[in-house]
Parts: C-alpha cells; structure tokens; sequence
C-alpha cells in the first residue's frame, strides 16, 4: 500500500525532529514531549492518535509558536526548511493563520463571543491579505458557504452563540483555510461534538482541504473518526511516538501492542458478530516521572523484564516503523488473525 | 438592541415604583414626634395637643392613605417642604444634586479610565514592576476608610499649598463664596475645590476598578478563543486591544453599576469632611433635624439614580456582549 501515496513531493511541509518538551512545575519538570520526530507532506493527511497526555497537541502547538512561554522545548521543527522555533514573533505572526492554521477542539470556547463569526474570519483574511474590509466580508460569505454553512450571508453575520457546535466547526474551519494554508492542524475538532456531526465535520475538513491543496494533520485519541480519510498514522503514548506508517498498514496489521490495544478497543462494523471491545487496563504513566524502559510496558500483555529496563527505538518492522521490543511477535499474529 | 433595552426600562420603572415605597416608608414608620410625644402626655390636656399636632402632620390618617397622597405630589413635582427651614424639597434638591453630581461624575470617569488602563497593563505585564506597584497601591488605598484618606488628603493639600506659597488645592466647600467671576473663572475655581474631594472617592475606587479589570483580563487572556486569535496570526497588541479588552470589560461595567450605590455613601462622607453643601449634607442634616419631606425626597432622588445608574451599566453590557441582548 505504501507506493499508493506517490503524491508526496520531496521536501515535508513540516518536519519535526528530536522534539522534546518539558514543562516546570513545582513537582518538577513535566516530560510533555519525550523526542518525537513527525513529517507532514503536501496533500497528505497525518493522523497523530493517543490518549490524553501522550503529547499529540503539544507536539503541534510547539510547532505553531503557541506553548506557554514557560516550556522548554528542544529539538527541531522546520516549516519548508525554515526553523519554526528560531523565528521571532513577528516572523511566527506571519507564519499562522496564512502557512499554517489550526482548528480547536472545543467550538463553544474558541469562538470570541462577542465577535460576529463573519468578522472573526474576515479579520484573519485582512491580517494575511490587503483587501479592503468589503472584500474580506465576501471571501468569509464565500468560506462559509464552502463549509457547507446554510445562509451564508446571513451567517456572517451571526455572534457564535447563535450557531449550533457543528456550525462553530464549520466557521473555525473556515477560518482556518481562509488564506489557503499549506498545512491544516485540526486538534481533536470532533472530540467536543454530537456523535452525529463527527463524521460531517470530519468530510468538512477533508473537503477544505482539497480545496486548498493543504497538508492535514488530525490529531484525536479516536482511531476510528480518523480511518476514512488518514494516510499516515502516528501513535503516541507517553510523549514518544509508540508507532508510524501508513494508515492502512496500521490498521491491518499494528507492530506495536499499545496500537492493537487502541484498535482493540474502538467499535469495528467489520468484525464478527459477538466481539467483544477490549479495554486496555491501568493508566498512563506519570510525565513528572516516566518508567526507565518502555512507558507502555507496565500495561501490555507482551512485557518481558527487557521492557522495563530499556527503552525501545523505532525500528522498521513490516511496512511500519515500530518502537517495540516485541513488535515483529504483535505483526505476526495479526497476519493470522 | 431595542427589544433589549425596552425590556430593561420596563423593569427599571417597576423598580421606581418600589424605590418610592421604599424611600416613603422607611421614613414614615418612624414616628417624628415621638420626643414631644412623651413630653405632652404626661402634662395635663396634652392628649389633644398631641391629636392636634397629628392631625397638622397627617399622621392620623391610615399609611397607605399618606403614601397615595405623597405619591401624588411627587407627580405633581411637590416633594413637601422642609419642617427645618420650610423651603421646598424640590428646590433642595435641585440646588444639592449639581453640586454632588460633579463630584460622583469626576470620579466615576477618572476611576474607571484609569482603572481600566491601569488594570490592563498590570495584566498584559503580570507581575512585572508596574504590576507589583500598583497591586501595592490598590491593596493600599482599598484599605483606607473614606473619612481617614478625605482628611490627609486635606492635610497635604494644606502643606502643599503653604510650600508652594500659593493655594492650589482648596479643601473648604465646593466653591468659594462670593465669587465675582466669569463662566471660565468659575469653572477654574471649582475645579480647584474638586481636586481633593474626587481624589478621596476616586483612589479607593479605583483601586477596586483596576484590580477587577486586571483579574477579568488574566481570566480573558487565558482563554481558548484567544489562543485562536493567536493562531490567526493576529499581532499581540490587536489581540489585547480588539479581542481581549472588550471581553475583559464586561465584569468591570457590572461592578462599576454595582459599586455606584457605594459611592453615594462614599460621597455622603467626602462632603462632610470638606464641607460641601450638596446631597451628602443635605441628607445628614435632615436626619439631624427629624426633616422628614426632605428625607424622603433624598432617599427617593438616590434611589432614581442608582437605578438610572444601573439601567444604564445594563445597556453598556448589551451593546458590548450579544449574548445578553439575546437573552
């Protein structure tokens, strides 16, 4: 399947390397993000999946300039090989909203309340591009209507708390793409929202993304909401990447048990009838104090005395990359499965 | 917006109508001649000296009977006369209400200008030098009862004036009496007498003001929708001044409606202490004096502008938040 995506071109539109984020706190430093590599590349969708705390939004907003000024972040993020991290805050005001955007979580909080939706995009449009306020006011009729709001005319001029949460989505949505990003972050955009408009938002974003030729980066603790439309998967746990590769591989065929665990565990309409879903026990580890070996060994049914001892790479196993000691045994069985 | 605000001024008149039942019996349940009452019953025949007197006053005549009666001067524009000096409420009042006015309204906009600035920056610059001086002099003047700071405040005012070698700061009344000047003149005088006792109202005000907008702006520049604007690629000082300061002045147009009834006491205090005759002295002395049309008439005339006050914080906060203009 991995030939299928020849659509990348060379250069990622981000490339994150070695990234490592810590945040002081008087317990101690918080390990957010424990050397974690990603690349994104035009037109590709990069799902970054994980339960809470392992890193996933973090990693992004490191590379939108958005953490609090308190973490200490390391390592490399490089916008078309420009280093995000060395940029001064004029460079990164730039930098977002018209070369990357970002789509929130919750809707009903990400919203100024007291600003016209309709203003709300237009202000990110006249920021980015010299138009003057009229043409700004249509280029958000025109973004609303392409994110499928009904009325967009009379849309724009709606405060957020006229609008339901599927419609805030559409219009963050719409925010974000109004200057034709090259990369697209959504950060769990359906997490806050009725099961029913999670897989519209989803098309949403998958529609504003063609429309502006953008890379899309998903990051969600469900798989499931992301299989349709990812190409690539990166799971995180613990602030380190557990597995990447492309989505249909991971998917068939997971090397890492905490994927097997987080594939297990999510509803399938393809699979037998009587399956049971199986939890993964216990919690996450604590950042302030992370395992020596592998984070994940204190839960996984694979563990061996190595795991808790020492951490492991990722490495290369079947189509996938892999940071497992046991990850050729969790391919394997799936193949018979 | 016009739904909005004939909601609010139906509401603020059928408050009115309580503030003079209020204003009327608070007063009228206390019998105003209850010395001489214990005085003339004890003297032969002085039962019908005190039905006489009674009856002069209205007193024997049912309470809801005196409420009408009075409620119906008030339309009328008759609030009664002063049993002190027997001149009308109405023109009492008249005279007292400029007087305080200038006073309630230097300091309500110096405060709140102030407070808000000082306020933001405090916040945009939390805990830097200018953050920890002012939360110095906020927990400092927050402290100090009126009449205490009204009295140093005279009493520098006194000294710089002796050091200086020329009166600035005037710390006795409201003007100066028999001032032959013109309308510039006037005003200069005034202004000279309005220095201290604004002071005295407005650094405890404004300590409140800033350390509320400080605390709404952290609140605000912590929030999600800020972060989005960040996102953007909005520029900081937009965020602070188009996304953030709107926001952040909701609960400070609140408090400062809340905070205004405070105030008239505050200014009650202030002109005692530097001796102006407006609302303040006019209220006192009719309490004094058992003055009992000119108390009602102060009680009913505060009361209108506490509710004015907040009529008009409500239709600020509509105009600023669409969610409350809905609602």
């Amino acid at each position: 399947m991995t030939g299928q995506t020849s659509s990348r071109a060379e250069i990622p539109v981000l490339s994150v390397r070695d990234l490592e984020v810590a945040f002081p706190t008087p317990d101690g430093d918080v390990q957010a993000v424990r050397s974690v590599g990603w690349d994104v590349y035009e037109g590709e969708v990069l799902a970054i999946a994980g339960e809470s705390g392992s890193g996933k939004s973090v990693s992004v907003m490191a590379a939108m300039g958005l953490l609090p000024a308190t973490a200490q972040v390391s390592g490399s993020i490089a916008y078309r090989g420009r280093d995000v991290l060395a940029m001064s805050d004029k460079d990164l005001e730039r930098l977002r909203g018209s070369s990357i955007s970002m789509v929130f979580q919750d809707p009903m909080t990400s919203l100024n309340p007291v600003m016209a939706v309709g203003a709300q995009i237009a202000e990110g449009v006249r920021i980015h591009q010299r138009v003057n306020s009229r043409t700004a006011r249509s280029k958000a009729v025109e973004l609303l209507d392409l994110v499928g709001i009904p009325n967009p005319g009379q849309r724009v001029d709606s405060y957020p708390h006229e609008l339901s949460g599927g419609m805030r989505q559409r219009a963050m949505i719409a925010m974000a793409i109004a200057n034709d990003p090259d990369l697209l972050i959504a950060d769990e955009p359906t997490t806050a929202l009725d099961v029913t408009i999670q897989a519209q938002v989803i098309d949403v974003l998958e529609r504003a993304r063609e429309a502006t030729g953008s890379a899309l980066v998903i990051i969600t603790h469900d798989l499931g909401v992301v299989a349709r439309i990812a190409h690539r998967i990166l799971v995180m746990y613990a602030g380190r990447a557990a597995e990447t590769g492309m989505a249909d591989g991971v998917f068939e065929r997971p090397s890492h048990p905490y994927t097997a665990g987080l594939l297990g565990s999510i509803p399938r309409l393809d699979a037998p009838k009587g399956t049971r879903l199986i939890p993964i026990d216990g919690a996450p580890p604590s950042m302030l104090a992370p395992p020596p070996g592998c984070a994940f060994a204190p839960r996984c049914p694979r563990a061996t005395p190595l795991c808790s001892q020492e951490i492991p790479e990722l490495r290369p196993i079947g189509n996938q990359q892999s940071a497992c000691h046991h990850g050729e045994d969790q391919y394997n069985e799936d193949e018979d499965v | 917006m016009l739904g909005f605000a004939t909601r609010k001024l139906l509401i603020s008149i059928v408050v009115l109508f309580f503030a003079t039942l209020v204003a009327f019996l608070l007063v009228a349940t206390v019998d105003p001649i209850a010395e001489q009452r214990v005085f003339l019953l004890s003297q032969p025949g002085g039962a019908e000296q005190v039905q006489r007197l009674e009856a002069n006053l209205g007193l024997d005549k049912p309470l809801i009977e005196r409420y009408g009666s009075w409620l119906g001067d008030l339309f009328t524009g008759n609030m009664g006369a002063s049993t002190d000096n027997g001149r009308d409420v109405t023109t009492l009042l008249g005279e007292a209400i400029p007087v305080t006015m200038r006073l309630v309204i230097a300091a309500t906009v110096v405060s709140v200008i102030l407070g808000v600035a000082v306020g933001v920056v405090s916040a945009v610059r939390q805990y830097g030098a200018f953050d920890n001086i002012s939360t110095f002099f906020a927990f400092l003047f927050f402290a100090m009862p009126v009449f205490w700071l009204g009295a140093v405040l005279k009493d520098l005012g006194i000294r710089f004036n002796d050091w200086w070698g020329r009166r600035i700061f005037f710390t006795i009344g409201e003007q100066s009496p028999r001032l032959e000047a013109d309308f510039w003149g006037t005003w200069a005088d005034r202004a000279g007498h309005i220095i201290l006792p604004a002071l005295t109202l407005l650094l405890i005000q404004l300590a409140a003001t800033s350390r509320f907008q400080r605390s709404a702006m952290l609140d605000v520049l912590e929030s999600d929708y800020i972060r989005t604007a960040r996102a953007k690629g909005v520029p900081r000082r937009r965020i602070i001044t188009h996304h953030a300061l709107r926001n952040a002045l909701l609960p400070v147009v609140s408090f400062t409606g809340l905070t205004f009834g405070t105030l008239i006491g505050g200014t009650v205090v202030t002109e005692v202490v530097f001796n102006w005759k407006g609302m303040g002295r006019l209220f006192l002395e009719s309490l004094l004096n058992g003055d009992v049309a000119v108390t009602q008439g102060w009680l009913l005339a505060v009361g209108i502008s506490v509710i004015v006050v907040n009529l008009l914080t409500d239709l600020t906060y509509g105009l600023l938040d669409p969610r409350v203009r809905d609602g």
